[in-house]
């Protein structure tokens, strides 16, 4: 069973390369057949590897396999490695099965768009591009996988070509993530300084312990997870990307890509517990992240920002379960929300397409009434998503929320925040389902809504979204931490928990999240439900998102254009010598003679080089 | 003896292509079957190389001019091979689209461009200096002639700016060969010593700073790169520079350990100045070619960056980094060249844009390439710069720092680059009469990318079998 996980990995590529090859050879509803039966394949593939891994003893569950070296310079080797273990089959079962239900999704959502197999081909893409970045045996070949996400992510978001926004937001998501991509580098740099290596084991077993380099590579690290998941202080492109059409924003910007972030803390736990400080930094980002997130969620309009903000704000949770060390119920919280969340999208996503593309919350209000099967499994999508029980959220955000008490002073803030996170995620969550999906049908809804043969949407549609219904409400099941913990003793050997709260603590913490969260439903629902309070006024700093944007522009890219502009006006066109003008020009400055400098264009770019040289000279002598 | 045929099969054609009573069209396709011949001919010699070996392979010598003890030599190192290989792939892809666009005075044309092929090979195989110095000249005197008879309306001035710096950069690199030449007694670069003498070392490394080319003396690239037609410029950027690189590798710094360590931080600097420099304005230039030429100039920094990081990461992932780019280079130059036929522009973004669609193998090439040159991980172009930034690391965090910031820059202007000609709104050059790119076309571009991805899959191929020999001059490469 050695090969199951090149299949998973393998397979995906496969029907990329299939589609692009076959090209119009093939009609257009062929190719989302081909992406969904290969990603069904890989799914099927980490099934069989999966119960090969069940049946082996605990300690022998990891698996290593090398198919050839991919890169080496002088004495360092760094091969293409698959690490298959316990922690990245949880990661591989997820994000096929996930993706395997999206994109047969998108068989009805995209039928019709006249680039349909370009669209199937780069989820293709984005699907062998995950699995390489939690299969990989190397940190190489994590960050090669996670340049490659962050690429179908680009390509993806960019997916509506002619529409200038799509295009930005599309350069932006790249641009930030290349950023993560380099500081990722940049720890990788340090690792190879000093441990020679970069596999897993060998870097855990080498890389130093407490000091400056080990906070440098955990920070480097770090600054790939914030740029990949969307969080403070990278976190911008995330609610541009929805652009993208509504599946990808389910599986990149929802289930899958944004949360690798996660799996890297919990992947590379004992480079983060060396350096305990940016651990706690972590999570305090992902605090802070999941406040402002909450915050902004409650003034958006558009569907797809509402849920993309809530995104940022779930995978905060994440990040402060795995930065306080409580590997196993980030990873569990990962999973729950995968199911969810793709469930809120893809649900939004039958509204959307019914009502012929409309976004704006404003616009569909009311259309619950015209399409009731979607209505009822957004319902229970936001009551996973608020952590009600018995739905799958409140398993696993609760025990998040308690392993903060595990932690000082620092922890209880944590903790505080934690719980006036799920206030807001009521509000907000239970704002948009009552804003949206009760209540009389507004009249663009009534006017615009059509039926899909009778039906709310395609069949491809309908059959998805109940099993991620269905998995919303039971998916919580397989761990319940003051009782059963099915996952964290699966996951132990891989990434131990180092939080342990007590039984009492979490049954606190678990009761107070759900009246905390029931709280922030019953305040939407004054508002939004029976409108018996007036709506409160916005506040402009919400509506301006923290003025993020503004800042990057200013720091970024503003900056960047200036000092371009500024290098090309003061150095490469006058003293280079790139336009003939400008050499002309500096000649006759001193002569007003410009006569002279037309006629002797050899003499002029023998002053230009001259002047190269007499810099470099005095560099040279300076610089020594 | 197949180090030699790769130098005299080429001229042997041009000589003939210069005497063949053919039409433009058949001199066209003698050509393109000659430079294929060339690259059967190559990989027979990679087949019989011994990459185990670190030593001079598949050498000839015979005595030349005995007194002087100039000799004709050439063989190959294991990174030399590479240099070859890009040169003969991108050479024929170059050679194939001159056929392809119908160059007129088809005679001197093609005999020109395969005169160069020879030159080039001969300066990255040549084992004696002056032989070197032959060849980097006679690489020289076609181009003169490739830009200023074939180039576009301005050539007379781009050909001027380009003697002018050339003439500079050969002045300073003959005279420093002939006085090292002297002190050692011999011109054979394989029995030559080392020396410490800072004033040879500066000599190369101007002369060679020119060709690569390298912030401050890369002036002559603008007006270079815009004038020459596609094909050249793809022939500059992608092959010609990279002998100034080759000669920093070959000649600089293995004959001058000591004033290698002593300008080791300034040349540092002069390198991460090219990369973010030319970043920066490619970021701003307004044109296709105006970025890709911008970026060959920021990678020909990271490349120098490799080189004195002085250790076999920087110096293997320097090797794997220059085949790269010759292959992207000259990929991006045609693409540009494809570009500016179809819409009858200059390549200007403003008058560009939307060619996405109805155009998928125009996109889906352009896309990948691009791709491909913006170092997104998992590319071959990735993996050298991840090499050399790892190696130059370790001379000081600074350099990668200044190394990581230039991989965010990149993907700013490439990125800009490709959604100013594919995406948006339909640009006014671009007619519904600019078609998709033909299957002769897509017989010259798809090969190149075939490569890039290749190496993509398996970059080791190159990083892997490239490290330089561990025997006196070039101690500072060894693992």
């Amino acid at each position: 069973m050695a090969a199951a996980p090149w299949i998973c990995l393998l397979l995906p590529l496969a029907s990329a390369v299939a589609i692009t090859a076959a090209g119009t050879a093939i009609p257009r509803r062929v190719a989302g057949y081909i992406s969904t039966v290969t990603t069904m394949g890989a799914f099927a593939a980490a099934v069989v590897a999966f119960v090969d891994m069940a049946g082996k003893s605990a300690s022998h569950r990891s698996d290593a396999t090398t198919s050839w070296t991919w890169l080496s310079a002088g004495p360092y080797h760094f091969g293409l490695t698959l690490l298959t273990d316990q922690l990245s089959i949880v990661m591989m079962l997820i994000v096929t099965g996930v993706s395997s239900l999206i994109i047969a999704y998108s068989i009805g959502y995209m039928d019709g768009e006249d680039e349909e197999r370009r669209f199937f081909a780069y989820m293709s893409v984005f699907v062998f591009s995950m699995l390489l970045l939690v299969q990989g045996g190397n940190l190489l070949l994590l960050l090669a996988g996670w340049g490659m996400v962050g690429l179908s992510s680009y390509l993806l978001i960019g997916y509506y070509q002619e529409r200038e926004s799509a295009i930005q937001a599309a350069k932006k998501a790249f641009v930030m993530n290349a950023f993560g991509d380099a500081t990722m580098a940049l720890a990788l740099f340090l690792l190879i300084q000093h441990t020679g290596k970069l596999d897993y084991a060998g870097v855990f077993a080498a890389s130093p312990h407490g000091g400056a380099v080990a906070n440098l590579i955990a920070l480097g690290l770090l600054g790939g997870a914030l740029a990949k998941s969307a969080q403070i202080p990278l976190h911008t492109w995330l609610p541009d990307a929805m652009e993208g059409p509504t599946p990808v924003s389910a599986l990149i910007h929802a289930a899958t890509m944004v949360t690798a972030g996660v799996y890297l803390i919990a992947r590379c736990h004992p480079l983060f517990e060396n350096a305990y400080v940016i651990a706690d930094l972590a999570a305090g980002l992902g605090a802070a992240t999941l406040l402002m997130a909450g915050l902004i969620a409650l003034v958006q309009t558009d569907i797809k920002r509402v849920i993309a903000y809530s995104t940022m704000s779930q995978i905060g949770y994440m990040f402060v379960g795995a930065g306080l060390g409580t590997y196993p119920n980030a990873m569990f919280h990962l999973m729950t929300h995968a199911f969810f969340k793709a469930l809120l999208f893809l649900a939004a996503g039958i509204a959307i397409h019914a009502v012929v593309g409309e976004q704006d919350i404003r616009k569909l209000a009311g259309v619950g009434k015209l399409m009731p099967f979607t209505k009822w499994v957004f319902l229970v999508g936001s009551l996973a998503l608020v952590g009600i029980f018995p739905f799958a959220g409140f398993f696993s955000k609760d025990a998040i929320i308690s392993a903060a008490l595990d932690r000082g002073w620092y922890g209880d803030v944590i903790y505080v925040a934690c719980l006036a996170g799920a206030f807001l995620t009521g509000v907000y969550a239970f704002r948009l389902f009552f804003i949206v999906f009760t209540g009389e049908p507004s009249a663009f809804a009534r006017e615009h809504f059509h039926a899909h043969h009778g039906q709310e949407g395609p069949i491809s549609m309908r059959w998805t979204v109940g099993v991620l219904g269905a998995l919303s409400v039971v998916g919580g099941l397989i761990q319940f931490a003051p009782v059963w913990h099915l996952l964290s003793t699966w996951l132990a050997p891989v990434a131990a928990p180092i939080a342990e709260p007590t039984n009492t603590q979490e049954w606190i913490t678990s009761g107070l999240a759900i009246l905390i969260g029931l709280a922030g439903i019953g305040v939407a629902w004054a508002i939004y439900g029976a409108k018996r309070v007036r709506v409160p006024r916005s506040l402009t700093l919400f509506e301006k998102k923290f003025y993020w944007d503004e800042l990057y522009d200013l720091l970024w890219y503003r900056t960047s254009d200036l000092v371009a502009r500024g290098l090309y006006a003061l150095v490469e066109a006058p003293l280079i010598g790139g336009s003939i003008t400008a050499v002309t020009g500096v000649v006759g400055l001193g002569s007003r003679e410009l006569s002279v400098a037309q006629n002797g264009l050899v003499r002029s770019y023998a002053l230009a080089l001259a002047g190269g040289l007499a810099v470099l000279a005095v560099v040279f002598l300076a610089v020594r | 003896m197949l180090t030699t045929a790769l130098i005299a099969i080429p001229v042997a054609g041009a000589l003939l292509i210069a005497i063949a009573p053919l039409s433009s069209y058949w001199l066209g396709s003698l050509a393109a079957l000659i430079s294929l011949v060339e690259i059967g001919v190559w990989i027979t010699t990679a087949a019989r190389f011994d990459f185990s070996s670190s030593s001079l392979q598949m050498d000839q010598r015979a005595s030349w001019f005995s007194d002087l003890q100039v000799s004709w030599h050439v063989g190959q190192y294991r990174f030399s091979l590479w240099f070859v290989g890009m040169t003969v792939v991108a050479m024929a892809a170059c050679t194939i689209y001159g056929w392809w666009a119908g160059r007129d005075r088809a005679r001197a044309y093609f005999a020109l461009m395969l005169l160069l092929t020879g030159a080039i090979v001969g300066v990255f195989v040549a084992q004696d200096l002056l032989l070197f110095y032959a060849f980097f000249e006679a690489m020289l005197i076609p181009l003169y002639v490739l830009i200023g008879v074939w180039g576009g309306s301005d050539r007379m001035r781009a050909t001027i700016t380009f003697v002018v710096y050339t003439v500079v950069g050969s002045l300073l690199m003959l005279a420093a060969i002939v006085v090292f030449g002297l002190q050692q007694g011999t011109f054979d670069m394989t029995r030559m010593g080392t020396s410490s003498s800072q004033w040879l070392f500066l000599g190369f490394v101007v002369a060679f700073a020119i060709k690569s080319p390298l912030f401050p003396l890369h002036g002559w690239l603008p007006v270079t790169y815009r004038e020459s037609s596609a094909e050249v410029s793809a022939v500059l950027s992608g092959i010609v520079g990279k002998a100034g690189l080759y000669g920093l590798l070959r000649i600089a710094i293995p004959f001058f350990p000591q004033p290698v360590h002593d300008w080791r931080i300034v040349m540092l600097i002069l390198g991460s100045v090219s990369l973010v420099y030319g970043s920066l304005l490619a970021f701003r230039a307004p044109d296709f070619r105006g970025v890709v030429m911008y970026s060959s100039l920021a990678q020909s920094g990271l490349i120098v960056l490799g080189l004195f990081a002085s250790n076999s990461l920087g110096f293997d992932g320097a090797v794997l980094q220059i085949v790269n780019h010759a292959l992207v280079s000259t990929a991006l130059f045609l693409l540009a060249g494809m570009i500016e036929r179809r819409t009858g522009t200059r390549g200007e973004f403003s008058l560009l844009g939307g060619m996405a669609r109805g155009r998928p193998a125009l996109a889906t090439m352009i896309m990948t390439v691009g791709i491909i040159s913006l170092a997104v991980p998992l590319s071959t172009t990735f993996a050298g710069e991840f090499l050399i930034l790892a190696g130059v690391f370790q001379q000081g965090w600074l350099w990668a720092v200044i190394g990581g910031a230039s991989m965010v820059l990149a993907a700013m202007y490439m990125l800009r680059a490709i959604s100013a000609v594919l995406h948006q709104d339909v640009g006014p050059a671009v007619s519904e009469n600019a078609l998709d790119l033909r299957v002769g076309e897509l017989a010259i571009v798809v090969p190149l990318v075939v490569c890039l991805v290749g190496l993509s899959a398996w970059p080791n191929l190159v990083s892997g079998r490239a490290s330089a020999p561990t025997s006196s001059g070039w101690t500072q490469y060894a693992p």
